[in-house]
């Protein structure tokens, strides 16, 4: 089993650290309150890697606010394998309508799981529906898709930390790094 | 899932019902059907080379060279043309987008690289599987990727004794070759 040591040894590079990812969040946090001021706030998270993002973030909104945790399942997990859909593993424990939702989001690279979420959450009908992402990796794009909050944008390179992953490891990771090829590049 | 509507270059009906059912459907690649299936996981609606694009005339006006993107994506008016063949490959594939973007300037076509399936494929933890499905190797020939065909030792009919690794997969597309009639080979086999 690997320690968490040897979590840091597999990371090539620090892209984000601790220090910068807690400066961005509080200025988004800043923008956030300022545009929401007088408004029912709704912060819509997608587990798991929003997790981190979406503790920090609300705690540098200067607003009143609610919180609601998403699951969706995502393609090739084993969740996904019986009906070749995606699936709500979770969803939300309360209604939206006529809410202001703002999306929390890790990390937006080709906008299809972002797509699929936007769609559904606007069948819920809130009043209004944002997005905010900690990372954006425009380069991987598939389908375009409005981002209204960005903290970051990063290079075409495979990230964790900070809430992501990869083998469901390196999420605690208090920076954002990229994962050396060799790690993930060894035979399955 | 998609409402027909004749393509506004060509006049061509669109293939329906493409995104609800890719298993019925041929791809000349086994890295398309699995971008079908991605597409169709996430409810993208997808047509499968549903125009294609005269790029070159000869002096008596026919077409010599054309050009198919692999899928449209109605939702976002967008064609995704995917190569998973090796970079130093692609510049055919290059030279060919840029003579599309410069007759069709405002067609909205995404050329989706071999590193891009791969970083997919790594996101999806089936990097194994992008390995593969790129380049020569993934061609579907008779039911079979071409890679494993080049590894299955020398008989009569090396084909016909080949299970369908796709299918083991998940619900495969049908593994043949569609061209249509007078229509120029597009794929490149390095």
């Amino acid at each position: 089993m690997k320690t968490i040591t040897d979590l840091r040894s597999d990371i090539g590079e620090i892209l984000l650290t601790e220090g910068q990812i807690q400066s961005r969040v509080a200025e988004l946090g800043a923008s956030v309150s300022a545009d929401y001021a007088g408004r029912s706030l709704t912060l819509v998270s997608v587990l798991k890697g929003s997790l981190p993002f979406m503790a920090d973030l609300m705690r540098s909104i200067d607003r009143p606010l609610r919180i609601d945790l998403m699951e969706v399942s995502s393609y090739g997990g084993a969740t996904t394998e019986s009906s070749g859909l995606v699936r709500i593993l979770k969803d939300l424990s309360s209604s939206i309508e006529g809410e202001d939702v703002l999306i929390v989001e890790d990390i937006i690279d080709t906008g299809l799981t972002l797509n699929y979420l936007v769609r559904y959450l606007r069948g819920k009908k809130p009043a209004s529906l944002r997005i905010c992402t900690l990372l954006d990796k425009p380069a991987r794009r598939l389908v375009e898709i409005d981002v209204d909050y960005i903290g970051f944008t990063i290079p075409d390179q495979f990230v964790v930390g900070y809430g992501l992953d990869y083998g469901e490891l390196y999420r605690n990771l208090r920076f954002v790094g990229v994962l050396r090829p060799e790690v993930y590049s060894s035979p399955e | 899932m998609i409402d027909p509507a004749p393509d506004a270059a060509t006049g061509a009906m669109p293939s329906v019902g493409d995104s609800a059912a890719p298993g019925g459907r041929s791809f000349a690649h086994a890295s398309e059907a699995e971008m079908a299936r991605i597409l169709d996981f996430y409810g993208v609606a997808w047509h499968y080379e549903p125009t294609t694009f005269p790029i070159l005339w000869n002096l008596d006006g026919e077409v010599v060279e054309s050009f198919s993107p692999d899928f449209f994506l109605p939702e976002f008016d967008l064609y995704l043309e995917m190569t998973t063949l090796k970079q130093s490959l692609v510049r055919k594939k290059n030279r060919k987008l840029r003579r599309l973007r410069e007759l069709y300037p405002d067609i909205r076509i995404k050329l989706f690289y071999a590193r891009d399936f791969r970083a997919m494929m790594l996101k999806y933890g089936r990097l194994g599987l992008a390995r593969s499905l790129s380049g020569a190797s993934g061609q579907l020939v008779g039911g079979a990727l071409l890679g494993e065909l080049a590894m299955t030792p020398t008989s009569a009919s090396p084909m016909a004794a080949m299970p369908d690794p796709i299918a083991s997969l998940t619900a495969a597309p049908t593994p043949s070759r569609r061209r249509r009639s007078g229509r120029p080979a597009e794929r490149e086999t390095a």
